[in-house]
């Protein structure tokens, strides 16, 4: 059952990915209606953090030389700032708009940060090395494991954990939940319209910048267009999941990462270049059947 | 009364006249010139015009907003290539097309009309399972639908030449050429969004709810805009190929879906005089910030802008834009000529103004 | 001075008019009932209070602090409190988050946990159902739920939006019941929606009658019933006591 170990970790690790991707969107978009298509550049904004400004072919580390007890909460702290200053230059000023605008804003916004990327470190896909011994495989249940993967899993299970905790168990978290479900009602009760949304994008942004860390150990490459795919993954598990559900988003993240697994599994050799294809395709089946989600939970909708 | 509605009418349809006169004037103007890279840059415009003009008639009408039409733009690029391409230049570089698409050489015009039919199909079936879907996760849909086509074309190597460029393509495209297909897309627009089925769809724009209360079927009047913008979008697609003779996948992903969506957001959804004033302008900036980056001289100082600017500017532009004017420089109302009729008898005598005014 | 004065308020929604220049002056612990036709400005009126819309002329004033141009969350940390039309209760949180949503503005910490201990105490229900889905309630609990809700924040000034709406006359009684009795533990200043003049004069307090976005009469509330006023302020040609601007 080698195989079979093997393909679960595979998942599980993508899907963890996936499904961190998906809250950090999910977040946002309870919280005030905004699919943000700048979350994608969140992500290539913190990978490119770690290394030094320059469009030279050969990347220098920069802050990726710092150990990580230091790295990874700073990274954390510049995926939430960049995440905080988006809403503050942009999104605040769109509060009263229409979904719509939001969601073309943030598109353009994304295109802004990815150019300044390109401008900043040229268009090349570059070599990093962080913590490169994190990819030594390890024994387990009698599968070869790369040591990151049994990280990103536990990592994702803390995430996920720590999340559902802020979310249940502080007052922030309190805030946050009441405003996603109706933003008005919660102001009325003196829930702080600036702390709950400022909160809800400083934890996006540092979701984003966890999944930064990982794709950069994972893939060892900086590259502008890495935040995009995943990004439009994550989007596609915040729908399956019943936009704005963050359990939903966890569970879809997850599944689309099993299925994207398997796809590359067992799809036929010469099929194999087009899994994206069969995948989103079955996303959008996915949807036809349940428009409103997988996971959408029957005690959301209030009694009428 | 009957008088009144005959000037509704005409103002209506005196909407496509003033922007294919704009447009005519503009190349009017480039030809004037004489300057080749001018005649290229309004080529180029006059393909985005045909391009965003397409997108408006399903977005514009829906209030839909599609991440996808770059996809049924690469659909068209690519069957003009395959109709379009000497046979032995086929049969060596896409050699899995089937044997009648091999040895075909059709001239440009059925070719381009192909193209849009066929980009029309690809948005009738994608469109029967998207839009079925609400507004936002439609969206979303629609940008997997372009990943789709994406990763398929980037891929599919005997037929699409997967990531090396196609090239070879006649570059029959200029702008007089181009030109024809904008005011084509445009009269084809203002009929759609005149007709019964464009009203309705933009009465459910303003209110779905009620729209569909009052027997609306919104989904059939959705993919019905969908079908002919894809297949104007499909012929942008096919005279951008034509124009610069290279095709290559990634030319029809996220940069041609940011740079249209922002010239219909600049000009305003809410109109077709919106989508061309967009395109006109962006395009105006572009062009400036192209040049910028390539030097220009201020006195003995050469100054240029790092490249990159142009696509960070734009984007600026667009934020702002969304900002400060949400409803686009437009504001959703359209060039139209007022004609008075004072006594419906004279209907026919009468002579409009010919002041284009923005009502 | 008045508990909540209203100065010359006007509020439109695009070019529609809701409210146009009404003036109403409440004191501290009073009772008023607003009560008018449907599209009277009744709700709006609440809602532009609260913060909850813009206004577009006019001032209003709680203890004097002006709240035109404020927040909603800055109003209600002036004291100010409001059970919307349709109750609005949070159905994914359970019983015990809805009422604790509103706390995050107090300073007396200590208090928050007596306060709810009343709350259960007014409305045992609530106290058997603390741990559920607020979603899951009946609506005569969920009305229950959201009076609660907007106690939590200890407010000076409560507003309910028709709090009989929907509900069964039995479970309606109790609903009023319960707000008097609170009303006069706490020295609230009740502003209350309610279309049902024989039910506000069976409560007891001063009605203003709204028509068209302005108050078009006004009284003791078991008064009003006895004229024919508020058929009047129904079917136009007010001749019910003008009031004075």
């Amino acid at each position: 059952m080698t195989n079979f170990a093997q393909l679960f970790f595979d998942a599980a690790s993508l899907g963890g990915l996936y499904a961190m991707a998906a809250l950090g969107i999910a977040l946002i978009f309870g919280v005030m209606n905004l699919v943000n298509f700048a979350h994608g550049e969140y992500i290539a904004f913190c990978v490119f953090a770690l290394i030094v400004p320059s469009t030279d072919a050969v990347a220098v580390m920069f802050l990726g030389r710092a150990p990580a007890v230091l790295l990874v909460p700073l990274i954390l702290v510049i995926g939430g700032m960049i995440a905080v200053a988006s809403e503050y230059a942009v999104f605040r000023h769109l509060r009263n708009a229409d979904p719509v605008a939001m969601m073309i804003s943030s598109f353009a916004l994304g295109f802004v940060i990815r150019n300044v990327l390109l401008a900043t470190y040229g268009g090349r896909p570059k070599a990093i090395s962080l913590w490169p011994e994190l990819n030594t495989p390890v024994q387990i249940a009698g599968a070869s494991v790369p040591l990151l993967q049994v990280i990103v899993i536990l990592t994702t299970l803390l995430v996920v954990a720590a999340l559902a905790f802020l979310l249940k168990k502080t007052r922030l978290g309190l805030e946050m939940r009441a405003a996603a479900e109706n933003f008005t009602m919660a102001r009325l009760l003196g829930v702080r319209a600036n702390v709950v949304i400022t909160g809800a994008f400083a934890l996006s942004g540092a979701l984003a910048a966890a999944v930064a860390l990982i794709m950069a150990t994972q893939t060892g490459v900086a590259d502008v267009r890495m935040g995009g795919q995943i990004m439009l993954v994550a989007f596609i598990a915040t729908v399956i999941g019943g936009l704005g559900s963050l359990p939903g988003a966890v569970a879809a993240g997850f599944l689309i990462g099993g299925v994207s697994v398997l796809l590359q599994a067992f799809l036929p050799l010469e099929a194999r270049p087009f899994r994206d294809a069969f995948l989103y395709t079955l996303v959008i089946a996915c949807l036809l059947l349940r428009p409103q989600g997988l996971f959408v939970p029957a005690s959301a909708k209030p009694r009428v | 009364m009957a008088s009144k509605h005959q000037e509704n009418r005409f103002a209506a349809y005196s909407t496509p006249i003033i922007l294919a006169a704009i447009l005519l004037a503009l190349v009017l103007l480039v030809v004037a010139f004489g300057d080749k890279a001018l005649a290229r840059t309004a080529a180029e415009t006059l393909i985005r015009v045909t391009l965003v003009v397409g997108l408006w008639i399903f977005v514009g009408n829906s209030g839909v907003i599609s991440f996808g039409h770059a996809g049924y733009m690469a659909v068209g690029a690519y069957c003009s290539a395959w109709f379009t391409l000497r046979p032995q230049m086929k049969s060596l570089f896409l050699p899995d097309l089937p044997g009648w698409l091999l040895e075909a050489q059709w001239p440009v015009l059925p070719a381009a009309i192909a193209a849009g039919l066929l980009a029309a199909a690809v948005a009738l079936l994608s469109g029967a399972a998207i839009l079925r879907l609400s507004g936002i996760a439609a969206s979303i849909a629609t940008f997997a639908f372009l990943a789709i086509i994406n990763t398929v074309y980037s891929n599919w190597e005997g037929v699409t030449g997967a990531t090396s460029s196609v090239v070879g393509l006649p570059r029959y495209v200029d702008h007089w050429v181009a030109l024809a297909w904008a005011v084509t897309a445009i009269l084809a627009a203002n009929i759609y969004a005149n007709s019964a089925s464009g009203l309705a769809l933009r009465a459910t724009r303003e209110d779905e709810v009620a729209a569909r209360a009052s027997g609306i079927n919104m989904y059939r009047h959705r993919l019905l805009s969908l079908v002919i913008s894809g297949f104007f979008t499909g012929v942008s697609g096919a005279l951008l190929g034509h124009s610069i003779g290279v095709l290559n996948p990634d030319s029809f992903y996220l940069g041609i879906t940011f740079i249209s969506l922002a010239m219909l957001v600049v000009g305003g959804i809410g109109s077709l005089s919106g989508a061309v004033i967009g395109v006109i302008v962006l395009s105006t900036v572009i062009e400036l910030l192209v040049r910028a980056e390539q030097g220009f001289a201020i006195g003995s100082a050469e100054f240029a802008l790092p490249s990159g600017s142009q696509e960070i500017l734009i984007g600026l532009i667009m934020v702002l834009v969304l900002i400060l004017r949400p409803s686009g420089l437009s504001a959703g109302r359209e060039f139209k000529l007022r004609l008075k009729l004072p006594h419906k008898t004279l209907a026919n005598e009468q002579i409009p103004s010919n002041r284009g005014e923005i009502k | 001075m008045s508990k909540l004065g209203i100065f010359d308020l006007s509020v439109r929604y695009g070019k529609v008019p809701a409210i146009n220049d009404l003036s109403l002056q409440v004191e501290e612990g009073e009772r008023v009932f607003i009560s008018g036709p449907n599209g009277a400005g009744k709700s709006s009126l609440l809602n532009a209070i609260s913060g909850a819309v813009p206004t577009s002329h006019g001032r209003i004033e709680l203890d004097g602090d002006m709240l035109t141009g404020r927040a909603p969350e800055a109003i209600a940390r002036l004291g100010l409190s409001m059970v919307p039309e349709g109750r609005e209760i949070f159905g994914s949180l359970t019983v015990e988050e809805n009422l604790r949503v509103g706390t995050g503005l107090r300073r007396d910490a200590e208090a928050v946990d007596s306060d709810m201990e009343d709350v259960f105490e007014a409305f045992p229900i609530l106290r058997e159902r603390r741990s559920a889905a607020a979603g899951a309630l009946s609506g005569g609990q969920q009305q229950m739920l959201a009076i609660g809700r907007a106690l939590m924040t200890n407010p000076k000034l409560m507003m309910v939006d028709e709090p009989s709406l929907g509900l069964a006359p039995k479970i309606v009684d109790q609903v009023y019941e319960t707000l008097c009795q609170l009303q006069e533990e706490r020295s609230l200043t009740l502003i209350i929606v309610e279309q049902s003049s024989l039910r506000a004069a069976r409560v007891g307090g001063r009605m203003i009658l709204m028509r068209g976005g302005s108050v078009v009469g006004e009284g003791n509330a078991a008064d009003m019933v006895d004229r024919d006023a508020l058929a009047q302020a129904y079917f136009g040609n007010p001749k019910c006591k003008e009031v004075n601007s």
